[in-house]
């Protein structure tokens, strides 16, 4: 990490595009980013910015570790991590919610029916909770991937999943039982860099908090 | 072949190591010895009723706990104020005062190890027992910083609050205690999303509103005491500012203002502080190096009412930064065929205050020469030819 330059944590996928739409508006470079996309680091050395492009999963250490100064990400991430970092503004965009999805047969259970049940997840941590602040006792599957996967083939009786349209489960049979929690895209900031590099970052934070909310913003 | 697995979170410290902790210990020390402080050493372990009745409970999961034959439970030090404290009102209730103390020691705490957090740590500090008053924290800053610039830091800054601020605009708020309890969490996590959330919800003034939602992200210098709503309304809170004012007037005579920054985000995790409290930090560094604060309620949890201030500095985690080591003496290598010249010639030279080796395996000129050769240190090889 260059010392008097911004480091960035972004992520590829979905949340990319709207990502770089609003640094474009508050007014940081980002030309090149998108086209290129096997370029892990981008620096602007005129503004003094280096992005780095990471899984939405290890932008948190990222941060957290002072490998970047700021991070742009899920809050589903950022609960299930636990990451000791500082969550300066909600970006409102890439909104998903985060459920207890069952087989279509089961529709009809109430939570209290899935006690000692099995749990597939990317998200074992939040699961834990949520199961436990429920009383229940549940065993966590931890999966990487097409977790709608493990009720079809046997190996979990239940998920928690992120659902945005909530497509997916339908075409695999599944319906949302219970909410545990929204989502959108967060600016994180790491607690050092917050203090050190205060002059850079706050003003960052007000224009990108001014964006959100709606206000009008001076693009130049 | 046997198990050489050392628990989490824990790690071995060999000698390059070792060096830049025992200089960072060496120089810490020796500044505050120039400030009349004097060493204590306490238990590496307590009672948890000790611990926890300083802290507070929500260290308990930090902690390493176990038993001893009694049934009591025990639980190694997660810091050294509490002990200190416990220590002050055991033997120094009849001492002048104030007391200044300082320590070198070691700390454990469960936590997710990561690089600057280990599950054992070290900690060098200062207290400052039985002073009140802005010259009694203006002197623990200073020392702080002091030791931050001798020990070779030359780019850190010193984080400054008064939790008064804070502590009296929630208490106007006529929030449950609940409420207050999580607001506090969300603002010492800088969960600003959650935190704004969370107020808007709430049914209390709104410049009171304004207030608790700005104070996080205040930082800079005494100016953002300006632009705080509600704060003159407030009579703890203006009185806690004008503390910071005076307080930051005499950093300005002790020469150490321009390391420090007003920060109204800064309120320490634990629960005894109840004034001025600062955290150090490099840019080098995505941790803190250094915390502390005024405790003036600790010592009476042990029976002792006692103002007091003082501060830790995370040894592990300023090696981090440093890295780099002094020049070190070359040492010499004494070989030879006689025994009593060899020992001879290495008393004489040590007596001139050099490092010196004995070849004790008796090898031959031409051997150590290779050894020396491929070696990563460097030697100066001296060999007795002579046999007496």
């Amino acid at each position: 990490m260059q010392r008097d330059y911004l480091t960035i944590a972004l992520c590829k996928g979905t949340l990319l595009m709207p990502t770089l739409d609003l640094l474009t508006r508050a007014g940081l470079p980002t030309c090149g980013i998108e086209s290129d996309s096997r370029n892990m680091v981008f620096t602007y050395d005129q503004a003094r910015i280096t992005y780095l492009m990471c899984r939405p999963t290890d932008v948190p250490t990222y941060v957290e570790q002072g490998a970047a100064d700021l991070g742009i990400v899920g809050k589903d991430v950022i609960e299930e991590q636990g990451k000791d970092v500082f969550e300066m503004v909600d970006l409102k965009y890439g909104y998903c919610r985060l459920v207890v999805a069952v087989p279509l047969e089961l529709r009809d259970v109430s939570v209290k029916d899935l006690n000692y049940k099995r749990v597939a997840t990317k998200f074992p941590v939040i699961a834990e909770r949520f199961f436990r602040s429920q009383g229940l006792q549940v065993e966590i599957i931890k999966l990487h991937g097409n977790i709608e996967l493990a009720p079809l083939m046997g190996l979990s009786d239940m998920i928690v999943d992120l659902v945005s349209t909530g497509r997916t489960l339908k075409e695999n049979n599944l319906i949302e039982a219970v909410k545990i929690m929204d989502s959108t895209s967060r600016l994180i900031c790491n607690r050092v860099s917050y203090r050190t590099k205060h002059k850079q970052i706050l003003p960052l934070i007000e224009v990108v908090q001014k964006i959100v909310r709606g206000d009008v913003v001076n693009e130049n | 072949m046997k198990n050489r697995q050392i628990p989490k979170g824990l790690r071995d410290l060999l000698p390059d190591e070792v060096k830049v902790k025992r200089e960072i210990e060496k120089k810490a020390t020796k500044l505050f010895r120039s400030y009349g402080y004097e060493e204590v050493i306490t238990p590496a372990f307590e009672f948890l009723e000790i611990i926890e009745t300083g802290t507070g409970e929500k260290i308990r999961e930090e902690l390493f706990l176990f038993m001893d034959r009694e049934g009591g439970i025990l639980a190694l030090r997660p810091e050294m104020t509490v002990s200190i404290a416990r220590l002050a009102a055991t033997h120094l209730q009849n001492a002048d005062f104030p007391q200044r103390l300082f320590y070198v020691a070691n700390v454990f705490r469960y936590v997710q190890p990561h690089v600057a957090q280990y599950r054992e740590f070290w900690q060098v500090g200062v207290e400052l027992l039985g002073a009140s008053g802005v010259w009694a924290d203006a002197e623990v800053i200073t020392i702080a910083v002091k030791a931050l610039r001798d020990i070779g830091l030359d780019d850190f800054k010193i984080s400054l609050n008064q939790i008064g601020i804070f502590n009296s605009l929630l208490e106007e708020s006529r929030m449950r205690d609940d409420e207050k309890k999580l607001i506090r969490t969300l603002v010492e996590r800088k969960d600003l999303v959650e935190l704004s959330r969370c107020l808007e919800n709430l049914d209390i003034d709104d410049g009171l509103k304004e207030a608790i939602a700005r104070l996080p992200v205040l930082h800079g210098g005494l100016e953002v005491l300006d632009q705080i709503p509600y704060l003159e309304k407030n009579k703890g809170a203006s009185k806690a500012a004008d503390e910071l004012v005076k307080l930051h007037d005499a950093l300005k005579i002790c020469n150490v203002a321009d390391n420090i920054v007003v920060d109204m985000g800064v309120l320490r995790g634990l629960d005894y502080y109840t004034g001025v409290v600062f955290e150090g930090y490099s840019p080098g560094l995505g941790y803190g190096l250094l915390g502390g604060g005024r405790y003036d309620n600790l010592l009476e949890q042990f029976g002792f009412p006692c103002p007091a201030t003082g501060f830790a500095l995370g040894v592990d985690r300023l090696s981090l930064v440093l890295g780099h080591e002094e020049e070190e003496p070359v040492p010499y290598l004494i070989g030879g065929e006689n025994f009593r010249l060899i020992i001879k010639k290495a008393e004489e030279l040590r007596k001139q205050g050099y490092i010196v080796q004995l070849d004790v395996e008796g090898h031959s000129k031409e051997v150590l020469e290779e050894k020396i050769k491929a070696s990563k240190r460097k030697y100066r090889l001296i060999y007795i030819e002579e046999r007496e």
